[in-house]
């Protein structure tokens, strides 16, 4: 690798001149958030007219609620710093050097996680806090689900609140799943994996990571006015007479739906547009393809989510009838909007785990990726097919049943580009010398959960075997097994394969194995038993069940107590590591990637001199 | 390392090719019966050709999906039994890699597509079979009301009897005809084998042939609010004398408000 570009920032001699920004973060954002959103509440409380027709009784509370919540938004975001560049920019002058620096997080202090910092190495940080934060509150609520069907009967937790855990349950783990590779690894890797100094919109890059934040704020909120008792997808009209909690829902959607078209935006435009130089198409990493396909396929789906949330608000707080039948709308609306957003999102989620994987499968192996060309054409498969396929949720629905037909086929053909990222794995793995550590262990894991998940997604393809499976255990099994036994595995691996390049120390290996083996094995057990009551006829989201679903439920209950002690094993590992473990040196794996160039602490600007590209990274026991 | 060559010789006798082939020849037969077995069993015996045409299904993909788990299993296990390394350093670099294999790829993909041609033809061909049944002229009509948290049967053909509990006769087709008064359900005979969506303020159909005298569920497998997980019943498969007799037991309700979903707005 040679070097043939010099950068020489602009050095300031002079003491920085830092404006208004200086005075912002994270605690001024919670107070500006939480005083305009009192402010607003009280205003709409006094000045809202009552409703003078009956019928809409709850458009009034809706109306105060979500007003309260937006004015909760825009307080947060100006409390946080986000308005102040678009500001200046708009007055005519821009940010001055100084303050961008600033920004960037050039102090290098702590106190840079609790701003707008810019610096993608801060924000991926603050993305795989956030991510941890998300997988705890979701395993505690998924703890309290099976705590819940312990025993047949139920009736631990009253059916309300059981309802809007297994619905918060379900989107915070979606929100936590999306953003678990292409959040902490996509920011903080991959800028170095492709030789950039930082992302194309560096502001964005903070927005986005910002924004996930002012959405968190709203579902707590929903929690107390009532929750969300819908389940994650919050079906009409059933979300239509739920109570105002549903507002909460809405705006966190609509919030985090934002974040991501900001992120997805962002890193594709980064990806296309600041490769290193001689990074061509064919020398581009593999997981660099995954982000870019998660993001990419994010950028059509979100829009179309947020576009159905502020109808489901509109019809809540407005009086409209988008979703309801007997007024001329449909819920079947609301189902196909939210399916043309929700499978693509599967993917948003998979294909960067799996990729983060095939990226770590050559190194562990010390061979090349088997087939370069069949991976990007697997994962372009993947992407493009994925926006024709939502209407398979939507088989018994009653919708378009001639077109349950068209759908069967475009799903089933989705089999063959997911066949070639197995063939890519199994083809590297194939007569390599195995380097026996956590993430190999995990692409075997990878292999065998997503086997089963993408099988067990076969028969619910078909329209006659869904007409049985649908909405029961059988599908929840089936989609655990590819966003947590697939998506969640290559993320876990991706946190022990990157953890040194991020914190500068080593995971530690035996708390890491055992959190693996836990996990794995807890997994597995949890989500047979599901398979298994689904098949014999379990519901989904039932806080009760009849007794010939004990035993699988058992089984499943074991699991995720398994799962969680695996967990709490990782967060140890983690907490502990990244306080004082092992010193990492610059590149323990001996990897050929970018990233491992750089020492750490990672510089402000990633690299001196940026680096120019000749090969490929997979080049182990190549015959040059 | 140029004596211990790994392409010495035909690739049929090479020693990680016979393993995974041994491998996969093995455990094709074991996942398949097992998996196959379990999830039949687990489904139960079925009431209905449907549901006897459904877990033939899960049988067929199951047995034909079974090679493609074996082969990755076998592979994965073949290449976890070779050369492992355990260490903080890296082991030296993978001798006589390999980057790509066109015949492979070319195989994988031929056989991936025949896979997925397979399974949807087998699809297709039940789909037919079961949307032919909705046109059977002798069926009888049952209308299907959700509510929360009860469903409703109605026999228009005999005189608007009303029932909490389904009655079909044996060996009888049905056609339900589904709608729901409030939010959305969805209307699952689990041993049937069929499952439909209840949709306020409009109609969806199903049908079946019960071919079993006996008592079986109805649950909503469609979150629904509040009591969910309470909204299901018994149907109860008669002959048709004790069907005809429970029907004129039956209160005879033509005075009743009820009407038909659908018909008012």
């Amino acid at each position: 690798m040679t070097t043939t570009m010099t950068h020489t920032a602009p050095t300031s001699g002079s003491t920085p001149k830092v404006g208004i920004i200086k005075h912002l973060n994270f605690f001024t954002a919670l107070a500006l958030g939480a005083i305009t959103a009192f402010v607003v509440w009280r205003l709409a409380l006094a000045y809202l007219p009552q409703n003078a027709d009956t019928a809409v009784m709850h458009t009034r509370e809706d109306k105060i609620t979500l007003l309260s919540m937006i004015g909760w938004f825009v307080g947060f975001m100006t409390g946080i710093g986000a308005l102040v560049g678009p500001f200046r920019w708009v007055m005519g002058k821009d940010l001055s050097h100084d303050e961008n620096m600033f920004l960037a997080g050039k102090d290098m202090g702590v106190k840079r996680y609790f701003r707008y910092t810019t610096d993608h190495k801060v924000v991926g940080i603050q993305y795989l806090v956030i991510t941890m934060t998300i997988f705890g509150i979701g395993g505690i609520l998924a703890m309290l689900i099976r705590a819940n069907l312990g025993t047949p009967g139920g009736g631990l937790i009253h059916p309300q609140a059981y309802n809007s855990i297994v619905g918060t349950h379900g989107i915070i783990m979606i929100v936590g799943t999306i953003i678990m590779v292409t959040g902490p690894f996509g920011n903080y890797i991959m800028p170095i994996m492709i030789g950039a100094r930082d992302m194309a919109f560096p502001r964005l890059n903070a927005l986005s990571f910002w924004l996930i934040v002012a959405a968190a704020v709203p579902l707590i909120w929903g929690q107390f006015l009532g929750g969300i008792s819908t389940g994650w997808s919050a079906y009409n009209p059933l979300a239509g007479q739920a109570p105002l909690g549903m507002d909460g829902y809405i705006m966190f959607i609509c919030i985090f739906a934002l974040s991501t078209m900001v992120a997805g935006a962002n890193i594709t435009t980064t990806v296309v547009r600041m490769r290193a130089k001689g990074m061509t198409w064919n020398r581009t990493p593999i997981f660099i393809y995954g982000v870019v396909a998660s993001v990419a396929l994010a950028l059509p789906a979100f829009p179309v989510f947020f576009l159905s949330q502020i109808l489901s608000a509109m019809d809540r707080a407005l009086g409209t009838s988008f979703y309801d039948t007997a007024n001329g709308g449909s819920g079947w609306l609301y189902e196909n909007l939210f399916w043309i957003m929700g499978h693509p999102e599967v993917y948003v989620i998979l294909i960067p785990a799996v990729a983060a994987l095939m990226e770590m499968a050559p190194v562990f192996t010390r061979s090349p990726l088997f087939s370069f060309n069949i991976a990007v054409m697997g994962i372009a498969g993947i992407s493009g097919l994925s926006v024709l396929v939502w209407a398979h949720h939507m088989y018994i629905s009653g919708w378009a049943p001639l077109l349950n037909a068209p759908f069967m086929l475009t799903t089933e053909l989705i089999s063959i580009p997911t066949g070639m990222l197995f063939l890519v794995l199994i083809g590297t793995l194939w007569r390599g010398r195995l380097w026996i550590t956590v993430p190999t262990m995990s692409i075997f894991a990878l292999l065998w959960n997503f086997m089963i998940g993408g099988i067990t997604g076969i028969y619910l393809s078909d329209v006659p075997a869904d007409a049985f499976l649908h909405g029961s255990m059988f599908v929840t099994a089936h989609f655990h097994y590819t966003l947590m036994g697939a998506g969640l595995t290559g993320a876990l691996a991706s946190l022990v394969y990157w953890f040194p390049k991020m914190t500068g120390r080593m995971l530690d290996d035996r708390l890491s194995w055992i959190s693996f083996w836990f996990v794995q094995i807890g997994f597995n057990v949890a989500f047979m038993g599901m398979f298994f009551v689904g098949l014999q006829g379990q519901p989904r989201r039932v806080e009760a069940y009849a007794a010939i679903f004990s035993k699988g439920n058992l089984l499943t209950s074991i699991g995720a107590a398994a799962i969680m002690t695996g967990m709490l094993v990782l967060l140890a590992a983690v907490i502990g590591s990244w306080r004082s473990g092992v010193k990492a040196p610059m590149n323990p794996w001996q990897a050929k990637s970018l990233e491992w160039t750089v020492p750490y602490p990672v510089p402000l600007e990633n690299f001196e001199t940026l680096p120019v590209v000749t090969e490929d990274v997979y080049g182990y026991g190549r015959k040059s | 390392m140029a004596t211990t060559r790994y392409f010495a010789g035909p690739w049929w006798k090479r020693k990680d090719f016979q393993r995974t082939a041994i491998l996969w020849v093995m455990l094709t037969p074991i996942i398949g019966y097992f998996c196959s077995e379990i999830q039949v069993g687990a489904m139960g015996a079925p009431a209905s050709e449907v549901m006897a045409t459904t877990e033939r299904l899960m049988r067929i993909f199951t047995w034909a999906a079974s090679p493609v788990a074996a082969f990755v299993a076998a592979m994965a296990i073949v290449a976890l039994l070779g050369k492992r390394h355990h260490g903080d350093t890296p082991p030296p670099d993978s001798v006589d890699v390999i980057e790509t294999s066109p015949r492979a790829i070319a195989v994988w993909m031929v056989l991936s597509a025949l896979l997925c041609l397979f399974a949807l033809v087998v699809g297709m061909v039940a789909l037919q079979k079961d949307n032919a049944s909705l046109l059977d002229p002798k069926a009888i009509q049952v209308e299907v009301t959700g509510q929360q948290w009860a469903w409703n049967f109605a026999y228009p053909g005999d005189g608007g009897v009303r029932s909490q509990v389904l009655h079909l006769p044996v060996d009888q087709p049905v056609v339900f005809h589904v709608t729901s008064k409030d939010v959305k359900h969805s209307f699952w005979v689990v041993q049937m084998g069929i499952k439909i969506d209840a949709n306020p303020g409009v109609q969806t159909e199903t049908s079946v042939t019960p071919n079993k005298i006996g008592t079986f569920d109805v649950r909503c497998a469609e979150l629904c609010g509040l009591l969910h997980a309470y909204m299901q019943n018994k149907v109860i498969v008669q002959s048709k004398e004790d069907y005809a007799a429970w029907l004129a037991s039956q209160p005879n309700s033509t005075a009743s408000t009820w009407t038909k979903p659908g018909a008012a707005a």
